[in-house]
């Protein structure tokens, strides 16, 4: 498998806060990549770093290759990166058309023709749920659009990585579902994902490994198997205590 | 920094019949046998126009909001002066101002685009005031007691009115070119979220240059045909914080981010510093300010947002249900405010 | 250029810092808490500067001393200002296009009202101190230009004192420092605003009323102090108030000593240059407050 990203020594630093420090990990081409951890834990931080929202204090992040540590966001898009939003940020003023269309005629990666715009935001509309409000100021739409807002909007840079931020906060279980089956279905098409989430049972269904961080360090990698029985986790989220009862690890407790 | 107005391309809702209509009868006017001064009146209105329009690509659709804009009408002004006095053809004149202006803008603008909102408003003021010291102090345009044009030919009203009917609807095409275009899209979506337009590819830094240089050309040719107009131009005047602040004021009271606001706001303004010079001279200062206090209070959309809040009103007790527009499938998207 | 010369700008520069001090701290006050940049600042310069003018006029009060009197009525001319307008204002992280083109809309107001009542000519507040001059040394100081600033350094150290030793003064800094927490901490940011702006606007009445006595002035006066102010706090850190008198001495510095270079004319161009350079070079200012804003790109 190929290494798509390679996120070596990665720290931030915040005034004299520690965010992130000395982040190693490496996301293969197409498959789909959690990073949990606890509130606090340095997940968004990591991410607006790849993103370039942010830039390093230190560290390297390599795409296909390329040194993009530092890079402002505009540019790592054209690459064929893109991130979503934890807390949705649409532009509250233009419809939700409007919205994917900058996105569209902006972030697409220079090599790759599109096809007519309006055909193809609105697939995207469709493959998102959004087509019965097309026409709908963003700012009228409640958390859950606004979230599938999010992702049609970066979708429609065309993405090869897709950087995920608690797409499903905030959704009740069965929009939740709906949502991880999306996500599934944009792997299966080719986009590989890096996905922060807190919702631990979202996490062990879909992702193919799980990086798990604490204070800003690696805490483990692996799959949700191996993640659900290592030691440090289990500590981490469970306490002492839990280490010391017989196997079971996390399965059913989160 | 949000627009005090959610934006609205009012474009498709201004029907081009309105606007070519409004056209042919200006077109018409030098011929009908207005009175001179009522020319005069409108061709001071136009120039105003083609300012307030330019100004509000950049302020309005784009957000970033200049409360210095009069120092590109003033470099546009001396530079076609100097242009005209230099033996160059009055019509190539306006197009060096508009060049001058529009250098100037890369000028000023690459150090304060990396300025937000406010502290990119306060910044203008500082530069916009700092080139009007300037200007004051240099001998060779003349200092502080302005710069006079030699009348190498001599010019009809009608001719300057044209002049300046031609610099209206140029920044008018403009603006209604641009707030339709996959541009004006970029330069909402700076407006709305800079970041979160970054995160989507587009480039800020370069759009803001691309409209700031756009608005300003079309300012500097505004204030070629005003310098060709009055045949003397002094710092105070042209490049005076009175001057920016009007600019802005336009927009505002018009409706900001939209295409018939700046008309609108130029138009009031127009007519009201007219009444007031006759018979209240002393109290248009109290007027924009007011003017503006309530608008920020009671209706950010300024005129245009009033009007369109009476027709849903209207067109609800019409309906006999709630006055919400309904989300009818155009050609092009569409925003309510 | 002899030493004596030296130390006679020096000093004037000082004084001149202490001036601009308390001139630009109101304006920090009001940005601290508020969030918003007072472009009426001028405004109420020129009612202080007016309001001293009147009372030494009609009545046997120094002027000086009126300017001291005009603290306590600016602050409650300031809370009625926010009471009507400035609290349907929403409020922000960062300043608002809304709040600075209410206030500056409150500043073409006032600038009319000043007009209206007091006409365009130019007006001057005389003592008998405004040529008396104190020698010390080989320096000459203006008595009235020592006694101003000494107002000024006693309001200061009184602010001082109010935002390190009373309830109302720490709430003060815990807001600037950070809303949010100021909130949760129980802190009624509404009143807060209100008694800010209060106090914001008492700093400014006063500094109008000081300058008063040392230039003359029309009621477009202050304008090109509010802009001083502005380079000011942004080089001192938009929400520290030690910052401003950093802020203050450099731009009394520059502005003293650029005489030495430039015609006299040009020293408000260069302040206005010096605002640019600021908001530019300067992303905390000298007390790097602004890292954790979003100011530069």
């Amino acid at each position: 498998m190929t290494a798509l990203l390679v996120v070596k020594g990665l720290t931030r630093y915040f005034g004299g806060l520690a965010a992130v420090t000395g982040l190693h990990f490496e996301v293969n081409e197409g498959e789909i990549f959690g990073i949990i951890g606890p509130n606090g834990a340095g997940k968004t931080t990591a991410f607006s770093m790849i993103a370039g929202s942010l830039p390093p204090s230190a560290g390297s992040i390599l795409f296909r290759g390329k040194e993009i540590a530092a890079w402002p966001s505009h540019r790592i898009v054209h690459l064929g990166i893109c991130r979503t939003h934890q807390i949705p940020r649409p532009f509250t003023g233009m419809t939700v058309y409007e919205n994917v269309e900058v996105g569209f005629r902006y972030g697409g990666r220079r090599s790759a023709s599109r096809g007519p715009v309006a055909a193809g935001i609105e697939r995207l509309l469709e493959f998102t749920d959004l087509s019965p409000w097309v026409h709908t100021p963003a700012g009228a739409l409640p958390t859950g659009n606004r979230k599938r807002l999010e992702l049609a909007r970066a979708l429609a840079t065309d993405p090869v990585l897709l950087l995920c931020d608690e797409i499903c906060g905030g959704l009740n279980p069965a929009e939740t579902q709906a949502m991880l089956a999306l996500v599934r279905r944009l792997r299966d098409a080719g986009i590989t994902i890096l996905y922060i989430e807190h919702d631990m049972r979202a996490v062990m269904g879909t992702c193919d490994r799980i990086l798990v961080l604490n204070y800003g360090e690696k805490l483990a990698e692996g799959t949700p198997h191996e993640i659900q029985h290592d030691d440090a986790v289990i500590e981490a989220y469970l306490g002492r205590r839990a280490l010391a009862r017989p196997a079971g690890g996390l399965e059913g407790r989160v | 920094m949000n627009a005090i107005a959610s934006p609205c391309s009012a474009t498709n809702r201004l029907p081009a019949g309105v606007a070519a209509l409004t056209l042919m009868a200006l077109l018409l006017v030098p011929h009908v046998g207005l009175p001179g001064n009522v020319i005069r009146l409108l061709l001071v209105t136009l120039l105003w126009v083609a300012t307030s329009l330019a100004w509000n690509l950049l302020g309005g659709v784009a957000g970033q909001v200049s409360f210095g804009f009069a120092v590109f009408y003033g470099l546009g002004a001396y530079a076609a002066a100097f242009a005209i006095n230099g033996g160059i053809h009055p019509y190539v004149a306006f197009a060096v101002g508009g060049l001058v202006a529009t250098l100037g803008s890369i000028l000023i603008g690459i150090p304060t685009f990396r300025l937000r909102g406010p502290y990119f408003a306060i910044a203008t003021i500082g530069v916009n005031e700092a080139v009007r010291i300037v200007m004051s102090n240099l001998e060779i345009t003349g200092g502080a007691s302005g710069y006079r044009l030699l009348m190498t030919g001599r010019f009809s009203q009608g001719e300057h009115y044209y002049t300046a009917l031609g610099m209206a609807t140029l920044a008018f095409l403009a603006s209604w070119y641009v707030m339709r275009s996959p541009f004006g899209l970029a330069l909402r979506a700076i407006r709305e979220d800079q970041d979160a337009a970054a995160d989507l590819g587009v480039h800020p830094f370069r759009c803001k240059l691309t409209v700031h240089a756009l608005s300003a050309c079309l300012t500097g040719m505004a204030g070629g045909a005003f310098a060709r107009y009055v045949a003397y131009i002094h710092p105070d005047g042209v490049f005076s914080f009175a001057t920016s602040i009007s600019i802005l004021l336009m927009s505002v009271i018009g409706g900001l981010g939209t295409l018939p606001g700046p008309v609108i706001g130029a138009v009031v303004y127009s007519i009201v510093q007219e009444e007031m010079a006759v018979n209240f001279p002393q109290f248009h200062l109290l007027l924009y300010g007011a003017l503006l206090i309530l608008i920020v209070l009671f209706e950010p959309g300024g005129l245009v947002g009033l009007a369109k809040r009476i027709a849903r009103g209207v067109r609800g007790r019409l309906t006999g249900g709630p006055g919400e527009p309904t989300a009818a499938r155009v050609p092009l998207p569409k925003v309510e405010s | 250029m002899g030493l004596a010369d030296l130390l006679n700008l020096l000093a004037s520069a000082v004084l001149l810092a202490g001036i601009y001090t308390a001139m630009s701290i109101g304006m920090t006050v009001i940005y601290g808490v508020m969030k918003m940049v007072n472009l009426a600042h001028a405004g109420f310069m020129m009612l202080g500067a007016y309001f001293a003018y009147e009372v030494s006029q009609r009545t046997p009060i120094h002027p000086l001393l009126a300017a001291v009197l005009a603290a306590p009525l600016f602050f409650l001319l300031g809370v009625a200002v926010y009471w009507s307008m400035l609290r349907r204002v929403p409020v922000a992280d960062e300043p608002t296009l809304p709040s600075l083109l209410l206030l500056f809309g409150l500043w073409l107001v006032l600038q009319n009202i000043g007009y209206a009542i007091w006409g365009a000519d130019d007006r001057s507040i005389l003592t008998p101190l405004t040529m008396a001059t104190f020698r010390f040394g080989a320096i000459t100081i203006p008595i009235i230009r020592l006694i101003v600033f000494g107002i000024a350094l006693l309001s200061l150290v009184s602010l001082h004192v109010f935002l390190t030793r009373t309830w109302f003064g720490r709430a003060v800094r815990a807001l600037t420092q950070n809303r949010e927490a100021g909130q949760l901490a129980g802190i009624d940011t509404r009143r807060m605003a209100m008694l800010a702006f209060g106090l914001g606007i008492a700093f400014t009445g006063l500094a109008g009323a000081l300058l008063a006595t040392l230039y003359s002035f029309t009621p477009d006066f202050g304008g090109s102090f509010m802009l001083r102010a502005f380079v000011i706090i942004v080089l001192g850190g938009l929400e520290s108030f030690s910052g401003v008198a950093i802020g203050a001495i450099i731009v009394a510095l520059i502005e003293t000593f650029s005489i030495l270079v430039v015609p006299a004319s040009y020293q408000l161009a260069i302040s206005f240059i010096l605002l640019v350079v600021a908001l530019l070079v300067l992303p905390g200012g000298i007390e790097g407050l602004l890292q954790r804003r979003r100011l530069l790109q």
